[in-house]
């Protein structure tokens, strides 16, 4: 029969009721409720499963959930195994298709769901028993077909496609290696090559190992009688049978041995997530265990934490900072995490460790612990709203084999807890000596002045060490009249460059399906045109005919000023590199950049009116690859960058037949399909 | 088989309504225009404290946007009686729990707290409404926690932004065409009187509603009400409610936004009529037919049939005045935006072409008369749904007849409403695209 037990909530002080109110300070909190933790009704079938009913009639709704006690799968070059096992186990029994069991759970209202060791099924109790006999044959009778295996693999992979560009997706990746380890496998990593190792036989061989009932445990929670739920589970699972499950053994997570900085660069991140991560031995249940949780929410636990205070309230670096404590049988994790604006990555570091210094070298205020443990308090009594917090009580009993008042004793042991204690747990488990300090950002900005915390190692998003991103300088030799004379070479030679009179280019750009033709004429020197149209429409013109400047869009003529004649007059040259001296550009090697992934010479050009910009020349060909400059837009300045690709020879010159043109926001490739020279163009035909 | 198909569509549905259990709740206005509305319920010892107010980004200026939520943020930094930055420790040292959010429509805060501490949440909610601190150092702090959640939940998440471009792009005139995020130049650009005169407008008790459920007794709960919020004055302000009607669309708009995504997504949004007409309960419908669960079409089609998209689903995102039907696909890799776009172009559009299935449409009135159920499993969300329908249709007691409205709906409904509003000029289509990899700078 269903026992309750009746706590008091700690030793809360009775208020008198104040006929007037008292603005000036929070009012005293009422009597205590009576807190009431329902202990399930328990039984066990023959083939080993066991069974917890928790009634409650409170919506006429039944939710099952059954869970394996599988902590931890190793799956090596086959991470994402158990994972995928579990998405199958559903899609598809021995005589429904994955859409007929679909359709037919939905049909019910209902929902089922299924993962690595577990499924859960809930509808409104009505239709309860048909959609636990639909829960029972996925888990009975799965078919883990290929073709469904396929399917899951093609979103997994998807999903790991898509979690490349995602910051928090990256730091929880490089996090869970780096504090675990490769070999174990919870710091085991997904990643395309191991999703696709996966075998059909592997998922069957999973399953038939580890989908046992004797690891099992059952739940039903809500509007059910234990004997209709006995009789549910024995009709459906009673045939289940049980078998061996082998023994999982792993190494242990060790501390590192100092303290270091793992950077994975994010070049587009306006935020860095830093984390602060170590393994701790922490067990559910164990002497420690309410004395750790204590201190975790003291360092940073929601709003009332002291990184929230410090982080977000007090210097405004982050939406938020938190603390985290997992417990587990193997291995648990601590983890201090914020996402922070690039330039704060440094300071939030340094607060962060110093809370961690805080914790351990002071003992906390007796106001501020006492605050704490009614917050506690305060979240157990809100939890018992939901009737499945009561499951989830039973099955950490039976899965850490907690004395069976575990829940019911918390509040009390909860009120015991000391300061010393608090400071104790907080020495043992966390040293700020041997953390894993994981930054994901953009390394540019952030690493430097983090070797302070320790050495500064590299990662990929996969959490493999690479090198540092190589700050180069230019060859010291390197004059700007050699880099020019260079240039000039690759592009054809002054000569060959000079017996070019006149050139067409002809190029499309398309956009979304339109197409916009582009065409670029020029009579070296000193005119140019460049048109862009759609549809036969010209949208865009930019000329230099004789000493007459236009540009106008959709008609529109804009004004020009001496900027935009310099940008002109240096567009009627092919190889502006051959005038620049001569017209007083001033030019200036900066260093070296990356630009597709390729050294190339930075050189900053300043022309005579005063305007700067970058061009960046490979740094093995001297072809240029990539202009930049910063133009003033209606919401501040935007960076425009183009890349030149794909040099073709025409008439011994070098023309780049590929151009990116890149605003940040917009994108475009301007393809030249036709590059034709020397027909004779005059003037005129660029008006 | 029709006969058996009828009687088992009965059984349902008789089960759904004998179990659906009816909220008792009193409603009642004091002097200075507070409407308060109770629920006691005793099941389990926690109580809902929650404060609703009928102001979102709609009401804001167009020079000020994000006003409605940097008040999310403002007001939890203190009041006469409460010292700067510990309004929410009194929530968290009581063991309870607190946030707030905003809307395009209204804003909304709750705590939700072990129910001894009931008069805790009386306090606090009547002390943000009576005299909080509007003072230049919590607006520059927050000014800057709100710039971080933008950067955090737009700028650096991938489609983090496809909200606002929507919205901008859907709307023309209507204040819905920023979302509540709003501009941080405008946030910059504010002065301090600016935000104690939207205080003073918006943050007064016949702007708001007081819904608490949980465990209290009535009686003893409505005398501290009256103690607590009987004693604020009545706003005097002229409340600004627009009352601009966006026009039609005029035909589809399309865009690109290049972000830092690895896989290109299909955004449409097709422009819809307001909350809470039949035309509303029908679009929840065909939104809960497009993407209500892995049997659901869009799921079906496009995820698991064809696999062209590694997630697809469908949003309606219906609001006071104007709302929008947001239907969006995220690609598997390797698959072409356009070929994307066109599947989920044949299953929208199947909805104008084809009446559902009679066994399809009672699938989608079963699972939405699950989540009705499901939607009262807390007090947090009785209280709210409470709020939110007295404030927008004048009708708490709709918590209890919702389920009519959709049992009203018929699927002719559904093919009319398809035919009049899931067409192409009424819709715009974004496409994210990635950004190339080659930019180093």
């Amino acid at each position: 029969m269903k026992k309750v037990f009746n706590i008091i909530i700690c030793l809360l002080p009775l208020a008198a009721l104040a006929q007037k109110i008292d603005r000036t300070k929070a009012p005293a909190p009422g009597k205590a409720p009576i807190i009431q933790v329902g202990s399930p009704v328990k039984f066990t079938l023959p083939n080993g499963l066991k069974v917890f009913v928790v009634k409650n009639t409170k919506l006429p709704r039944v939710i099952a959930s059954l869970n394996f006690n599988l902590d931890g799968f190793k799956e090596a070059d086959k991470a994402g195994l158990a994972d995928m096992a579990g998405q199958l186990v559903k899609r598809g029994t021995s005589t429904k298709t994955k859409e007929q069991i679909d359709e037919a759970v939905e049909y019910l209202g209902g929902s089922l769901s299924t993962s690595s060791a577990s499924a859960v099924a809930s509808s409104l109790k009505s239709n309860f028993p048909a959609l636990f006999g639909l829960m029972s044959e996925v888990i009975l009778h799965p078919a883990l077909s290929a073709e469904e295996l396929e399917k899951v693999r093609k979103q997994t992979i998807s999903g790991i496609e898509s979690n490349k560009d995602d910051a928090d997706a990256i730091a929880e990746n490089v996090v869970k290696k780096l504090v675990y380890g490769a070999n174990h496998p919870f710091g085991e990593i997904m990643t395309t090559k191991t999703v696709n190792a996966i075998k059909v036989e592997d998922v069957k061989s999973f399953v038939n190992n580890y989908w046992k009932p004797n690891i099992a445990s059952l739940f039903f929670v809500g509007d059910i009688e234990p004997m209709e739920a006995k009789k549910l589970a024995e009709k459906y699972l009673g045939t289940w049978q049980k078998g061996n499950v082998p023994a999982q053994q792993f190494e242990k997570s060790a501390k590192p041995a100092k303290t270091y900085v793992a950077v994975v660069d994010r070049p587009s991140s306006v935020q860095s997530v830093v984390t602060i991560a170590t393994p701790i031995q922490l067990v559910k249940g164990a002497p420690n265990d309410i004395a750790s949780n204590v201190m975790n929410n003291i360092l940073g636990g929601g709003f009332s934490g002291r990184l929230f205070a410090n982080l977000r309230e007090k210097h405004g670096f982050t939406y938020g900072a938190y603390s985290s404590l997992q417990s587990n049988k193997y291995v648990g994790i601590f983890k201090a995490e914020a996402s922070v604006r690039n330039e704060k990555t440094d300071s939030s570091i340094q607060e962060t460790l110093a809370e961690i210094n805080k914790i351990r070298s002071e003992k906390v205020g007796e106001d501020e612990l006492s605050r704490m443990k009614n917050y506690l308090a305060g979240g157990f009594a809100r939890s018992l709203e939901n009737p499945t917090t009561i499951a989830g009580f039973a099955l950490n009993i039976d899965k850490y084999n907690l004395p069976a008042d575990y829940y019911q004793k918390y509040l009390t042991n909860l009120a015991l807890v000391s300061a010393a204690q608090v400071q104790e747990v907080a020495t043992s488990l966390l040293q700020p000596s041997q953390m894993h300090i994981v930054v994901v950002g953009d390394a540019k900005q952030v690493a430097k002045g983090l070797e302070k915390y320790g050495e500064v190692k590299y990662f990929d998003i996969e959490g493999n060490e690479v090198a540092a991103p190589k700050e180069v300088k230019a060859d010291a030799s390197l004059t700007v009249e050699k880099l020019l004379n260079n240039t000039i070479q690759a592009m054809g030679g002054k000569e060959q460059i000079e017996k070019i009179k006149d050139a067409q280019l002809n190029g499309k750009v398309s956009v979304m399906g339109q197409s916009i033709d582009v065409v670029q004429k020029i009579i070296q020197p000193g005119s140019a045109v460049m048109l862009m149209s759609m549809g036969g429409m010209v949208v865009s013109k930019q000329a230099v005919v004789d000493g007459k400047y236009e540009v106008s869009q959709q008609g529109m003529q804009a004004p020009i000023t001496d900027e935009i004649k310099e940008g002109l007059d240096e567009s009627t040259y092919l190889v502006p590199e051959l005038m620049y001296q001569q017209k007083g550009y001033k030019l200036n090697i900066v260093g070296i950049e990356k630009v597709d992934g390729k050294d190339a010479i930075d050189v900053e050009i300043t022309s005579p009116s005063g305007k700067k910009s970058h061009r960046f020349y490979d740094k093995e060909t001297y072809l240029l690859v990539k202009t930049a400059k910063v133009e003033k837009g209606p919401q501040g300045p935007i960076t425009q960058q183009q890349y030149y690709k794909n040099y073709q020879k025409v008439e011994g010159v070098s023309f780049a037949k590929e151009a990116v043109m890149d605003l940040g926001q917009f994108k475009m490739n301007l393809n030249f399909e036709a590059i034709k020279v020397n027909q004779g163009i005059k003037p005129d035909d660029l008006k | 088989m029709k006969k058996q198909f009828l009687l088992s569509c009965l059984l349902l549905f008789i089960g759904a309504t004998a179990f659906g259990q009816s909220i008792q709740f009193e409603k009642y206005v004091l002097s200075n225009g507070l409407k308060v509305i109770l629920h006691e319920d005793h099941s389990a010892p926690v109580v809902a404290v929650t404060a609703l107010y009928h102001v979102g980004s709609k009401n804001e200026d167009t020079a000020r946007t994000g006003f409605a939520h940097f008040f999310e943020h403002l007001l939890f930094e203190g009041s006469e009686n409460i010292k700067r930055g510990e309004f929410d420790k009194y929530v968290t040292n009581a063991g309870g729990a607190l946030n707030a959010n905003t809307s395009q429509d209204r804003t909304f805060y709750y705590e939700l707290l072990p129910s001894n501490q009931v008069e805790l949440g009386l306090w606090l909610e009547s002390e943000r409404m009576m005299h909080a601190k509007i003072e230049q150092i919590g607006v520059n702090t927050q000014r800057e926690v709100v710039k971080e959640e933008k950067r955090q939940r737009m700028d650096n998440r991938p489609y983090g932004s496809f909200l606002n471009e929507m919205l901008k792009r859907a709307f023309k005139v209507h204040p819905y065409r920023w979302s509540p995020i709003g501009s941080m130049d405008h946030l910059n650009a504010a002065k301090l009187e600016e935000f104690i005169q939207f205080y003073k407008t918006y943050y007064v008790p016949n702007n708001c509603v007081l819904s608490i459920a949980g465990d209290f007794n009535k009686a003893e709960l409505k005398e501290k009400i009256a103690a607590y919020f009987g004693t604020i004055p009545t706003g005097t302000l002229a409340i600004n409610r627009p009352s601009i009607k966006e026009p039609a669309l005029g035909g589809e708009v399309r865009d690109i936004i290049y972000d830092n995504v690895q896989l290109p997504g299909v955004f449409q949004a097709y422009r819809a009529p307001k909350q809470g007409g039949d035309e509303y309960y029908a679009f929840n419908v065909l939104s809960t037919i497009l993407s209500g669960g892995a049997s659901s079409r869009m799921n079906k089609v496009l995820v698991d049939k064809k696999q062209e998209a590694a997630a697809a689903q469908s949003v309606p995102f219906f609001n006071e005045d104007e709302g929008v039907l947001i239907t969006l696909a995220i690609a598997n890799v390797g698959v072409k935006i356009e070929t994307l776009e066109q599947s989920m172009d044949s299953v929208t559009f199947q909805l104008k072409n084809e009446l559902v299935g009679e066994r399809e449409f009672q699938k989608v009135k079963n699972q939405i008369t699950s989540d009705l159920v499901a939607s009262k499993a807390t007090m947090a969300g009785i209280a709210e749904s409470l709020a939110n329908n007295e404030v927008y249709f004048g009708d708490a007691n709709l918590i209890n007849t919702e389920l009519e409205k959709y049992n009203k709906v018929t699927r002719e409904d559904l093919l009319n409403v398809a035919k009049k509003y899931l067409n192409k000029d009424n819709r715009v289509v974004l496409y994210y695209l990635p950004k190339q990899k080659a930019v180093s700078k």
